[in-house]
């Protein structure tokens, strides 16, 4: 009597489970289902836009002072979002890549790519043209990063922000002010040293250095004695750390005694830390863009379009060079911006007069195969 | 009525039941990792989910017009079923993929396809190009376990035999700052560990500073970046899984034992190396393997708290893919770590494994 209650009970938990088993099993078909039926429901309404962007390199609103996102906002009524995930050009590549190189479509409509990258995905067809019609402020660019030679009709991409790579550091640690190349290799500094992931601005610089012209390279000989040099100084223990974009956190913290930076984003961190310090080395520095593009698929290009127009107005292009401070690209800006801060107008660094311009160097286009073999040394070196 | 002509079925598909089940299973998880692993495309794929339904949904009808002795034999596979087939669609088909990349050529540099060409050079390129970070990731992962090891099991000991009525308020100390993110504790390390941070200041003041670099802790003043500060962020972060199954097998003895050998006149020595540790040897097992797998194949440690020269693994892994997207060399180191991983945990089981553990 007791085993044929007991065997029947546990046939019910097994004819319950079983079937609970099924139902999880539909239920497992079914969600996916379910889940994309949802998906497709947005879109439409009222327009939006989604710009990805670098660390440090936009005006935020502070207070009553709106930043350039918000004033867009304001005007034009166009519902941006604006992020900072793109803290170093190979990582946003592969993060990008399975997406475009499938065909499919990434969410911002628009980032801005270091110009060599951009480059590259013009080459592998992954842009958008901009809508020039909807953008006459286009017209605004310097001459001197008009229609570049990798985008010579100019229909796909438009600068950002321009900028120079020389060496930053912190005068608490250096205790001296640096001049040279050679200073990044100072045994005093030995593991206080910081380097960047990006291969055109360490490289460049050490090139620099050893007297060596990156705009007019065509092989990895070019380069090689650059590339022992840094090779050395890594094994040696010359250098702390190979970081992207957020290297401005060790030089301020003191970890580094002195790095390869950007001229814009130590700036921006002397008006908290006036101990960080940056220098276009007597060797000569490098000079790059970062260009705005659509990438391939993006849904939102009229706000583009107006983002675009908004932001190459001087009167706004100058309230965000008076915070970001790097090298504008729209013409008018110094007159716009002496209005607001007569110093900064005078900056080399943010209004590179002749002399600054002899001593800056941009790197020569890299056919596919010299960049590989470039990219191929340089993560040797960096290791991780 | 019936029953006279439903009974020879029945006992045929009753008889058969088991092996019916299994086949079952193994269709249904071939299935799952020819989806998982992306091998059927095309006109084929819909036949294959279709197989999938069938095979489920058969089995179920099985189990309804099935007799109970049906049922009983179908018990252990539909038990089976959710973990198997987990396994299959989560498991098996992306170490399918994985092997299949690992010897995969790409057709260009930044394609985003795969031609599989028994490609072993990418084997050859992960060996000779990374070696010295397969030798970091195993020497750092091997120190921390020891180290895991030498102040875990003082600690559970403490806890599980002096704790008292503090017992679970202790191990909440040791478990609580673990509900904090692992990359929030990892950053918050470095910042600790700065050059102009707390610790150094400390230590200076101290001047424990050339004691340090005497013991290679330290290099060149600074604690942060370097060896020591990786195998030191290993070691914490992987403390409670060291901790708590130690604590679980040290919990579980029975003191009388102890009391019995202090009776005996056993010394607490004694009793500790004849009693206490033998019985707790299979959470020591057990936290080593814990500790020891995920280290080996850590790479947020190295990254935040080392340098260029102290590299792990996981590190070169994550570039690898990450941000030089090369999935087929990538795929090759990743094989080579899992394998080295389960070679040495078998050896490992096979000289200290225990009973309770094999």
């Amino acid at each position: 009597m007791n085993t044929q209650i007991n065997s029947r009970r546990s046939g019910m938990t097994r004819r319950q489970f079983l079937a609970g088993t099924g139902a999880l099993g539909a239920l497992g078909l079914s969600l996916p289902a379910l889940l994309s039926a949802c998906g497709g429901g947005d879109g439409g309404g009222e327009a939006s836009l989604f710009f990805e962007n670098w660390p440090l390199y936009i005006d935020p609103t502070d207070g009553a002072t709106l930043g350039s996102v918000d004033r867009f906002i304001e005007a034009t009524g166009v519902k941006m979002t604006y992020t900072e995930a793109y803290n170093d050009n190979n990582e946003y590549f592969a993060k990008i890549q399975p997406l475009l190189g499938a065909g499919k479509s990434i969410e911002p409509d628009v980032i801005a790519p270091t110009f060599w990258l951009a480059g590259r995905l013009l080459a592998l067809g992954w842009l958008e043209k901009l809508p020039l019609d909807k953008i006459p402020n286009a017209s605004n660019v310097v001459s001197t990063l008009q229609n570049p030679t990798w985008d010579p009709t100019g229909e796909y991409s438009l600068p950002w922000q321009a900028g120079m790579s020389g060496i930053a550091y912190n005068i608490d640690v250096t205790g001296r002010e640096l001049k040279s190349v050679e200073d990044l290799f100072d045994p005093a500094f030995k593991g206080k040293i910081g380097m960047l992931t990006e291969m055109r601005d360490t490289i460049g610089l050490i090139m620099m250095g050893l007297g060596k012209d990156p705009s007019t390279v065509t092989s990895f000989d070019d380069a090689s004695g650059a590339f022992e040099k840094l090779d050395k100084a890594k094994s040696e223990g010359q250098i702390r750390a190979f970081t992207g974009n957020d290297y401005t956190d060790d030089l301020v913290s003191g970890n580094f005694a002195a790095c390869v930076g950007w001229s814009g984003d130590v700036l921006q961190l002397q008006k908290d830390s006036p101990h960080v310090r940056f220098v276009i080395p007597e060797e000569g520095g490098t000079s790059w863009a970062d260009v705005m593009v659509i990438p391939k698929g993006a849904k939102n290009t009229d706000s583009v379009g107006k983002w675009m127009n908004f932001i190459y107005d001087p009167v706004q292009a100058a309230q965000l060079s008076a915070y970001v401070q790097y090298v504008s690209p729209v013409k008018g800006v110094q007159e716009e911006l002496a209005k607001i801060d007569p110093d900064l107008a005078a900056n080399p660094l943010m209004f590179p007069d002749e002399a600054t311009s002899a001593r800056l160097r941009s790197w020569a286009t890299l056919t596919e195969t010299v960049e590989a073999e470039y990219d191929a040394a340089f993560s040797k070196i960096t290791g991780a | 009525m019936n029953t006279t002509m439903l009974v020879p079925t029945r006992q045929r598909v009753s008889r058969n039941a088991d092996r019916v089940g299994l086949g079952a299973l193994i269709v249904a998880s071939t299935c799952l990792v020819a989806l998982g692993a992306d091998l059927v495309s095309g006109p084929l794929l819909p036949v294959v989910v279709l197989v999938l339904v069938a095979v489920v949904v058969g089995l179920l009808v099985l189990v309804a017009i099935g007799g109970p002795q049906a049922r009983r034999l179908l018990a252990p596979y539909g038990l089976l079923q959710p973990g198997i087939l987990w396994l299959a669609l989560f498991f098996l088909a992306p170490v399918w993929s994985l092997l299949r990349i690992s010897l995969s050529t790409k057709p260009s540099r930044f394609s985003v396809e795969y031609s599989f060409s028994w490609a072993f050079d990418n084997y050859t390129t992960a060996f000779r190009d990374f070696g010295k970070q397969f030798q970091h990731a195993f020497v750092y992962a091997a120190v921390a376990t020891v180290l895991t090891v030498l102040i875990g099991y003082p600690l559970a000991y403490v806890i599980a035999f002096r704790g008292g009525k503090y017992k679970n308020i202790l191990l909440g100390l040791v478990v609580i700052p673990f509900f904090t993110s692992y990359l929030i504790r990892t950053i918050a390390w470095s910042t600790i560990l700065a050059d102009r941070g707390p610790m150094v200041a400390i230590l200076d003041n101290v001047g424990l500073v050339r004691l340090f670099e005497a013991f290679h802790i330290m290099n060149n003043g600074q604690l942060l970046n370097t060896p020591a500060a990786v195998i030191g962020g290993l070691t914490y972060n992987f403390l409670p899984f060291m901790l708590l199954p130690i604590y679980v097998s040290l919990e579980k003895i029975d003191t009388n034992l102890v009391n019995a050998a202090n009776d005996l006149y056993s010394s607490s020595m004694r009793a500790f190396r004849k009693i206490v540790l033998p019985l707790s040897i299979p959470g020591v097992f057990a936290g080593t393997l814990l500790t020891f797998i995920p280290a080996a194949g850590d790479f947020v440690n190295a990254q935040f708290l080392g340098s260029p020269n102290t590299t792990m693994i996981g590190n070169s892994i994550q570039d690898q893919f990450l941000k030089q997207n090369n999935y087929p060399v990538a795929s090759a180191m990743a094989t080579v770590l899992m394998v080295s991983i389960a070679s040495l945990v078998l050896i490992y089981t096979r000289l200290f494994g225990t009973e309770e553990l094999a």
